[in-house]
């Protein structure tokens, strides 16, 4: 009999699953669609101290295989979710774990207090936003283990690290050092597109995150390299559209995968990804992740 | 979202009715209010994104879109043939809902997409119809009109001008359009002037269609909306339509 279960830190997920925040709300539009709690679990919209109305449009710009997008942290800010967004996740049975972004040090852990009092599943520190002003506290080991240190200390909760994908090990020790429960690895990639009929930038911040199959290849690598150097567990995101992506980013050592774009392509992608794992569980005849786990390694 | 679903049908037809612009028909039973859109799709992952499109017309047996070849997306729509297989994912968007009285449609440009559906479920509605260059499917529009007036900007075919001169809404109950930016921001200051309820049905890129991404969020007096789920249909005295 296979179990699909994944441990993370103290957080046992039903399987690797997971919906990436900013894809995917406050799941209130894929519950619509289909049994949301069938997920291994649901990062939320990255969630800040006050409401945000986040960027001006145009938004959104495709590239080949991939997308751009310049949100800017849209959201309802933590008292609304708190208020209304958890209440009826936490009804739906899904393991929700709270995205956070502060604006600095001081407003993640106001942010995590409240949220450490809550019935949130676990916390994501959102340390790489490339839509917002300001610095990106994830690119600098110092910065990065100050927040996460500053944090853990309020945090009941289990604590996961979002980190940029240029993030380096420096960055990724300083985090584990801080005691973070597992590294998210990555956010999208700060890239830019230029409108050649206006001869100006496509976005009004200049630059934007790329997401989807066409970072897939890079993302696995920095999962790969962060399995030789860490020893907490590693949530591996970038392009993850089909579970033969996921089983990659299983074998390259990931403990679970995030779904993001995919979402978008359709709207039942990661659920299906849970099905596909299931099936390859069943005829590789596995009894848990954990013996295919690393073993490119 | 009642109904909302992935469908593979087959097309019948995809004839360039206007230079770049395709009337794509396709086998099969689905519903749509006025002005609620399919996200369309006919390829694997690039581009990576299914394509918006409101309803253009729809039978018992089949459904279409009207649409302009603008970039990847709508190249790669405007090569399929007869018995190839779309996907289709909605229907999405809230829709127009018709008030009583006497109505007007208005549509610009490919804006006109949605108003020939919506005519005939309406019923008995003034159509305002305005083009570039030489008009096109106007046929299609006269018998579900029960008044049509054309206008083309260059003046081959129809009243030269933009849809928008000499429009007056006072006879009007209520008004409804699509159509680029300035022709719906120039409506919304007639009607507004004039107190008659404008609806406008708008377009923005998008990931999703559903609600979740925020990539086509338009700002209105209560805030930032999104196009897909809180639209495409807004009233057009809550929109901010200079940001």
């Amino acid at each position: 009999m296979s179990n699909q279960s994944v441990q993370i830190g103290p957080l046992e997920l039903k399987n690797p699953v997971i919906a990436a925040s900013g894809t995917f709300g406050f799941a209130e539009e894929y519950a619509n669609l289909y049994n949301v709690s069938r997920l291994g679990a649901v990062c939320t919209k990255g969630l800040t101290l006050h409401p945000r109305e986040g960027n001006p449009p145009p938004r959104l710009w495709e590239t080949p295989c991939g997308l751009l997008n310049s949100i800017g942290l849209q959201n309802p800010g933590i008292d609304a979710f708190l208020q209304k967004e958890l209440p009826r996740m936490k009804s739906q049975e899904i393991v929700t774990v709270a995205n956070v972004w502060g604006e600095r040090p001081t407003e993640y852990v106001e942010i995590v207090e409240r949220l450490s009092e809550s019935a949130v599943d676990a916390v994501e520190l959102n340390l790489s936003c490339p839509n917002v002003r300001g610095e990106m506290l994830g690119q600098r080991a110092k910065t990065a283990g100050d927040v996460v240190r500053e944090t853990r200390r309020v945090c009941s909760k289990p604590l996961w690290v979002k980190l940029p994908p240029d993030a380096g090990s420096e960055v990724a020790w300083a985090v584990e050092e801080a005691c973070a429960d597992a590294v998210c690895a990555s956010n999208t990639f700060r890239a830019t597109a230029i409108d050649i009929e206006t001869s100006k930038p496509v976005f009004d911040r200049v630059f934007a995150g790329l997401s989807g199959p066409a970072i897939r290849p890079i993302a696995l690598r920095i999962v790969y390299e962060l399995v030789n150097i860490l020893d907490i567990p590693i949530i591996g995101i970038g392009g993850i559209t089909t579970w033969q992506d996921a089983v990659a980013f299983i074998m390259a050592g990931a403990t679970a995968v995030q779904v993001g774009t995919a979402n978008f392509i359709a709207p039942w992608s990661a659920v299906r990804i849970v099905e596909g794992l299931e099936e390859f569980m069943q005829h590789r005849r596995l009894n848990n992740w954990e013996e295919i786990r690393g073993c490119v390694h | 979202m009642d109904g909302l679903a992935v469908h593979s049908a087959p097309v019948l037809t995809n004839d360039e009715v206007a230079p770049g612009v395709f009337h794509l028909v396709v086998h099969g039973s689905f519903s749509a209010k006025p002005a609620q859109f399919y996200m369309l799709r006919a390829w694997q992952l690039d581009p990576l994104l299914g394509r918006p499109m409101s309803v253009f017309e729809r039978t018992e047996e089949q459904i279409s879109f009207l649409y302009e070849v603008r970039g990847r997306g709508t190249e790669l729509l405007s090569r399929l043939k007869s018995r190839d297989v779309l996907s289709l994912f909605g229907p999405l968007g809230n829709g127009w809902e018709r008030s009583t009285g006497r109505i007007a449609l208005i549509g610009g440009g490919c804006g006109i997409a949605p108003l020939l559906h919506t005519a005939k479920v309406f019923g008995e509605v003034d159509l305002y119809l305005g083009f570039r260059d030489r008009p096109f499917l106007v046929e299609m529009f006269a018998q579900a009109a029960t008044q049509l007036v054309v206008t083309s900007e260059t003046g081959d075919g129809a009243r030269k001008g933009v849809v928008t001169d000499g429009f007056d809404p006072v006879d009007y109950e209520a008004c409804y359009a699509c159509g680029p930016h300035g022709m719906l921001k120039t409506l919304a200051q007639i009607c507004n002037t004039a107190g008659v309820p404008l609806f406008v049905s708008l377009e923005e890129r998008m990931a999703c269609g559903i609600g979740a991404c925020l990539g086509c969020a338009v700002k209105t007096i209560e805030g930032t909306r999104r196009v897909c789920l809180d639209g495409p249909v807004f009233r057009a005295a809550e929109m901010l339509w200079d940001v």
